[in-house]
């Protein structure tokens, strides 16, 4: 039978609003008047508001770094069957995000773009943004998998690992936060296929047969 | 406030309103004593509850700039979050100071309820192996009683609060009053199979204090997952809606909240405690409260500051501070230790949606036990929590629309996190830091703890055996570590004011009741003698009802 999910849901949250005010009764105390002592989450405001605004300005990149982090976040994450990091507005939450971050977090995320922007010119003669989307994939496609040690050369491993990629460690940092904006996202939420209940039914847990893994 | 809440005298002064100070009020009222309870922190209500609010409704997704500002020490803590970081204490407003090279994390709340709010829930009892320990192994001193003495109290907690949980067997972890046991996954059950076949170690769904079925008026679980944020069915045990709520029914319990005790008054002429002094939380005015006994349940390190902070002539110390030992032998399990790997055979999909079970596994502790004998290079132990269940990938390599499929697809991860017992030490300690006060002119704690060889050779041990384990059931891409973590992290800091029957070795007697003022007690973390390895709230509790139940006994007996 299926779960009762918005049905359950309202009974919950009637049942326990109507009985949570007297749950306590008074307390004596001033300080109910003076400050609610409340997160904005636990007064309700739904913080994401701001993304969707109509006169959003960045907080903390420039037109040029907001450009290059749309179109990188595109690359990594595409609109496919489903919304990809555009539409998810990745770089908006970044933005903020960095606005809010220490001094060096910020100088190493500008680095990183600015890194990826210089291999862009050296190798095409143009930014990162400018790239036809082929480009782009060209460009990131060898930072964006483990690397290894070359069979062919004399390099051995410790001599392999003592020289990392630093256009690999740049752009894994890049495309983990692009990765933490979009699937914390709820478009992101909803590609990882959320269905927007916060209740759905008890945990059953393993249901195969006895011994099947044992 | 009312000025008659402050103008009558009450026959007992709890202070504090978490697991332990709930439990006092409800306890004491319930007998029918008049009870004063006496919270630093603000009142709740659910509807401050946040558990179903999605994580990108929080404006900065948990990176908040404020919680960063204000609880640098607080944020540590994996439950004080962008949603709720208000229950916990302000770091700017509530310092305490460190060696440079002893660091030390003392997570705290100041709201009805405190820690209650957001503990997690893990409840387990300790063993005749834990309060006799000593008398096994010859390190320091055991427990003024034993498993027998404190069984009925659990009882009595246990069927009050709801554990869940299954019935084991296992001389180490006594089994209880246990409500149903929630299920375990499937990586779960491999591992539980495959650590008792080949290691014969007991591994068990996580007793925990959230209700698998309506208990005493409230619902049962709904999974939603995040308990921390609060519970709008009260099915996760949190004093507010429990204890806290059975004590004012009965009309004995006056709750005074936004009320910080700075110290305990004594009257000399008597050498008995009258009660406590208190700055308003918001006022900042200075007021008294008055009681024929007082009770501090404020929690371990904030009890014993209050205790240490009531210093009078005959007391110079710090009260109750005869021994001398108030403040030494502070504990926190020591973490750290563990390893992780994936079930890569296991094709079960992970899931953004409910039901998100609250509760992980728990693996008994199996060193130094009457079966297994004494370890060459340790003593005592620890016990393993953990869990196995497939997640998300976000970390696959690749761009694109290969990376989203990979992300979907997944990885079934299982890990195991070692807590384990942490010595009792006269050299880990609290004082009060002459140079420091808090927002409202309290005296603050200078803490100086740090781990020992036998704590960093239990998490080099607990790395091993957890790394065996997950290879022994097939798991893959194990990854081990020894580490330990900074003294605090465990958030089960005890051990401040601890039990004993001499007076010249301990500070409260089997009943938690100070050798030197016989109307004040202490029965939350403080008086532990030792710290064991499980989770020690369950205790604590049962401690505390065994205390109050001595006190009005004493009561009857017009002995106060």
């Amino acid at each position: 039978m299926p779960y009762p999910l918005i049905k359950r849901r309202d009974l919950i949250r009637a049942a326990v609003f109507a009985t949570a005010a007297s749950a306590l009764g008074p307390a004596f105390s001033l300080a109910q008047a003076v400050s609610s002592g409340l997160t904005p989450a636990a007064r309700g405001e739904d913080g994401s508001l701001f993304l969707t605004d109509r006169n959003w300005k960045a907080a903390f990149l420039n037109d040029h770094q907001n450009e290059t982090l749309v179109a990188l976040s595109d690359v990594v994450i595409p609109a496919t069957g489903t919304p990809g990091a555009k539409e998810a507005l990745v770089n908006r939450y970044l933005d903020l995000l960095l606005s809010v971050q220490p001094a060096e977090f910020q100088r190493q995320f500008v680095a990183a773009l600015d890194f990826i922007n210089k291999e862009s010119q050296g190798q095409f003669g143009k930014d990162f943004r400018a790239l036809a989307l082929d480009d782009q994939i060209w460009l990131l496609t060898p930072w964006a998998y483990p690397q290894r040690a070359s069979h062919w050369t004399e390099w051995n491993e410790t001599r392999w690992k003592a020289t990392p990629d630093l256009g690999q460690q740049r752009f894994e940092w890049l495309k983990a936060l692009i990765a933490m904006a979009y699937y914390g996202s709820e478009i992101g939420q909803k590609e990882l296929g959320w269905d927007g209940e916060s209740i759905n039914g008890p945990y059953e847990g393993c249901t195969h047969p006895g011994t099947t893994h044992t | 406030m009312a000025q008659d809440v402050l103008q009558q005298t009450y026959d007992a002064i709890v202070v504090g309103s978490g697991a332990t100070g709930g439990w006092a009020a409800k306890r004491l009222s319930e007998a029918g004593l008049k009870v004063a309870l006496v919270e630093a922190g603000r009142p709740v209500t659910a509807r401050e509850f946040t558990e179903h609010m999605p994580a990108f409704q929080l404006k900065y997704r948990n990176h908040s700039p404020e919680v960063m500002r204000t609880r640098p020490i607080q944020r540590q803590c994996y439950a004080c979050m962008e949603y709720n970081y208000e229950w916990f204490v302000n770091d700017l407003e509530n310092p305490y100071s460190t060696p440079p090279d002893k660091p030390f994390t003392w997570q705290r709340l100041r709201v009805l309820g405190g820690r209650s709010l957001v503990w997690g829930r893990q409840s387990y009892r300790l063993s005749d192996v834990d309060f006799k320990a000593a008398s096994r192994d010859g390190y320091d001193v055991d427990w003024p009683f034993s498993y027998a003495d404190l069984a009925p109290f659990y009882d009595i907690v246990e069927r009050y609060v709801g554990i869940s949980g299954a019935a084991e067997r296992d001389e180490m972890l006594p089994d209880g009053q246990f409500l149903p046991p929630m299920k375990m996954s499937c990586g779960e059950i491999r591992l539980r199979d495959s650590i008792k076949k080949r290691f014969g170690r007991t591994l068990t769904i996580g007793r925990t204090a959230v209700l698998t079925q309506p208990h005493n008026g409230r619902a049962a679980c709904h999974y939603c997952g995040p308990c921390e944020r609060g519970c709008m069915t009260y099915s996760y045990f949190s004093s507010p809606f429990t204890t806290v709520k059975d004590a004012r029914k009965t009309g004995n319990c006056t709750l005074i909240t936004d009320a910080i005790v700075s110290h305990v008054d004594m009257d000399t002429s008597n050498n008995l405690a009258q009660g406590v002094t208190f700055i308003h939380r918001t006022t900042k005015e200075t007021k008294q409260v008055r009681g024929r006994a007082v009770i501090l349940c404020a929690q371990a390190l904030e009890s014993t500051r209050i205790l240490l902070n009531s210093s009078t002539r005959e007391y110079s110390k710090g009260l109750a501070n005869s021994s001398g030992l108030l403040g030494h032998y502070l504990m926190d399990h020591v973490v750290g230790g563990g390893a992780s790997g994936t079930f890569d055979d296991l094709q079960v999909p992970p899931s953004a949606n409910p039901p998100h079970r609250p509760n992980g596994i728990y693996v008994v502790r199996f060193r130094n036990t009457p079966a297994t004998g004494n370890h060459p290079h340790f003593i005592r132990g620890y016990g393993f929590q953990g869990g196995a269940s497939p997640e998300f990938n976000t970390g696959a390599p690749g761009i694109g629309a290969d990376y989203k499929r990979a992300v979907k697809l997944g990885t079934y991860g299982v890990s195991l996190g070692a807590f384990g017992e942490s010595l009792a030490n006269f050299d880990n300690f609290c004082e009060i830091d002459p140079n420091l006060k808090d927002a409202w002119g309290i005296p603050a704690l200078r803490i100086s703890m740090a781990h020992g060889k036998n704590e960093a050779d239990l998490m080099r041990d607990a790395g091993i055996t957890a790394a065996e384990m997950l290879e022994a059931a097939g798991a893959r891409n194990v990854g081990l570590t020894t580490r330990v973590e900074m003294p605090g992290m465990a958030i089960h800091e005890v051990g401040t004011a601890r039990m004993g029957n001499d007076p010249k070795k301990s500070v409260l007697d089997s009943f938690c009741q100070s050798h030197d003022v016989s109307n004040l007690l202490v029965t939350d973390g403080s008086c532990f003698v030792s710290s064991a390895c499980q989770n020690p709230t369950l205790t604590m509790m049962a401690i505390t009802v065994r205390a109050c139940d001595h006190l009005v006994e004493r009561f009857r007996r017009n002995e106060i």
